[in-house]
């Protein structure tokens, strides 16, 4: 070691409150170790590399290409959304105790709270990046392909005769439509809540399981239970010990609405926003719940 | 004002279903000093980590209270002025060393320019300025040690909790950490030290404690501990026998008696710290 002298910064603030500066902190560290990570990186670059080649397989009729590949990219974003969530949130608290970093970071002023919502919100940094990364490439495979179309339709429009011009206009205009199709920001924005609420779903379940396994298995079947549930209501109304136990699971059914989209149909922001705030206020009950676990653990 | 202070300080593991309950600290009553180096001693499993753990409330005690500068542990302010290095430190392996610094600088409230210089000073306090860029994963087992130190001292904390601070370290940084809590201390700062090296803590320490099986078997000042009143040693240079054995008689003549006559020895660690030195290509660490 060199002879440099001790400093003696002070340190100012004689209270610690709680602060969303050192949650921010650890959310950056967070979604730092998780973008410097291979698991991430190898499920983003999956969903991507399904995303980019959607065109090359969209051998259908004229009509339906561009129905596929939405179909296709929105399943996509929805399952690699779905895994990021489980895989990159099963993780954080039990590596964090497995190497000792978290004694390093409690010793600090830094409140449990703090440091638990940091490592969610980190998390959550990671599904918007993912997702983001995933729309934008989907953005660009719909365009190309649109581009595509509309060139292919152009080079039947000379020659024609005036209806056939007019029908050609018309195809034109409902590639276009149907290209930039704001409705699939909907479905985008459902499976983000989606993927939130299976996050916190992790997040609770690692609070209190020191196993990667488990906290990876649970948030899944818990997953599958919640998007069963409607059937398992008509399958068993009969039995209420079974719904009861089936009503404390959320129902992620209420999700999928890529197929209401893709059919067409419309699907209003009034109903949008409805699923949003069901994940939201969910999210925000497990995450205290994580809390009331975590903050009487002993590490 | 007591740096850290506990009375009937109990913890007790659950070991799970019909394995009873283990007594890991016995009523620890403690009481380390502002401005002091205390040394924590004791066997594995004597309860050295888990005080450590009570103090920085990352386990909860089942009996009894802790307080650091007088603000119970359970409050997060009581960790406000306080700095710990674990013991086998790992670091997120994919941060670089300034970037670790910066981390938990920033987890402190520091920012901006006072962030930057203090990282800068640590990092060449702790002699890695020229692997600062280098990921942690690249890091050995010392240079871990020392980042880790670094961050302890990051906020320029008031008192440090140091759990095996050289374990791992080669003899070099040991005694660069050594010489580190010795200038610590000279700054005023309060270190509570838990170590296996005995002659470490002797050097270091102004009080110590033993730990066994949960309760403190031993505590005092060093000095006073390990000296042994009843008897002398008078070290000379270039004696001759003549006046050697004149010596001896008037030990004798004085009713005392001579127990031994032996040339002192050096210890291994300066016989191998003067050959580093003397050595022409430098003494230094392959950061």
């Amino acid at each position: 070691m060199t002879e440099t002298a001790v400093a003696t910064t002070p340190v100012s603030r004689e209270r610690v409150g709680f602060s969303l500066h050192r949650v921010g902190v650890i959310a950056v560290n967070t979604l730092t170790e998780a973008v410097r990570q291979k698991v991430f990186n190898f499920f983003l670059i999956i969903g991507l590399v399904f995303i980019g080649s959607a065109s090359f397989f969209a051998q259908f009729s004229f009509g339906e290409q561009l129905k596929f590949i939405k179909d296709t990219c929105l399943g996509v974003i929805s399952v690699i959304s779905t895994l990021i969530a489980i895989v990159g949130t099963a993780q954080l608290l039990p590596s964090e105790v497995e190497n000792r970093t978290i004694y390093t970071i409690l010793a600090k002023p830094v409140r449990r709270f703090e440091f638990l919502l940091g490592k969610f919100f980190g998390s959550l940094f990671l599904l918007v990046l993912s997702i983001t990364a995933m729309c934008i490439l989907f953005g660009a495979v719909l365009w190309i392909k649109e581009q595509g179309m509309i060139r292919e339709l152009s080079q039947t429009y000379l020659g024609q005769t005036p209806a056939a011009q007019k029908d050609v206009e018309q195809q034109i205009q409902q590639v276009r439509t149907e290209a930039l199709d704001a409705d699939l920001v909907k479905a985008v924005l459902s499976d983000l809540a989606k993927a939130t609420l299976v996050a916190s779903i992790t997040l609770l379940v690692s609070t209190f399981s020191t196993s990667l396994v488990f906290n990876v298995v649970v948030p899944f079947m818990v997953f599958v239970a919640g998007m069963l549930r409607g059937s398992a209501a008509e399958m068993w109304g009969g039995h209420t010990v079974l719904m009861e136990l089936l009503a404390v699971v959320p129902d992620f059914g209420l999700f999928s609405i890529a197929d209401e989209i893709n059919l067409g149909n419309v699907v209003p922001w009034a109903h949008i926003s409805g699923i949003v705030m069901y994940g939201l206020a969910r999210t925000v009950i497990i995450v205290i719940a994580a809390h009331l676990i975590f903050s009487r653990r002993e590490i | 004002m007591d740096a850290i202070r506990t009375e009937h300080l109990t913890k007790k593991y659950h070991l799970g279903w019909r394995k009873g309950k283990l007594l890991a600290l016995d009523k620890l009553s403690l009481c380390v000093r502002e401005g002091e180096v205390y040394g924590l001693l004791g066997p594995n499993g004597s309860g050295k980590s888990t005080t450590l753990k009570l103090v920085l409330d990352l386990i909860a005690p089942t009996e009894g209270s802790a307080w650091i500068f007088d603000v119970p542990c359970s409050k997060v302010v009581s960790r406000l002025h306080v700095g710990f290095l674990p013991e086998n430190p790992y670091f997120y392996r994919y941060l670089t060393g300034a970037e670790t610094l910066g981390f938990y600088g920033k987890l402190c409230g520091m920012s901006g320019a006072r962030l930057k210089k203090r990282i800068e000073e640590l990092l060449d306090l702790v002699g890695l300025n020229r692997a600062r860029d280098r990921r942690l994963s690249g890091y050995s087992k010392g240079m871990l040690q020392r980042i880790g130190l670094a961050q302890a001292l990051i906020h320029d904390p008031k008192l440090l909790l140091l759990d095996e601070p050289t374990a791992g370290v080669d003899p070099i940084g040991s005694k660069d950490i050594r010489d580190l809590i010795l200038r610590l201390k000279g700054m005023g700062k309060t270190v509570l030290l838990s170590s296996h090296l005995l002659a470490q803590v002797q050097d270091v320490c102004d009080r110590i404690g033993v730990l066994n099986l949960g309760q403190m078997i031993l505590e005092g000042d060093v000095k006073t501990l390990i000296s042994d009143q009843r008897r002398l040693t008078i070290t000379v240079q270039d004696l001759p026998d003549a006046a050697r054995a004149r010596v001896e008689e008037a030990v004798r003549a004085a009713g005392a008696s001579v127990l031994s006559v032996e040339h002192p020895r050096t210890t291994l660690e300066l016989l191998f710290l003067d050959a580093l030195k003397k050595d022409e290509r430098g003494m230094g660490h392959h950061d």
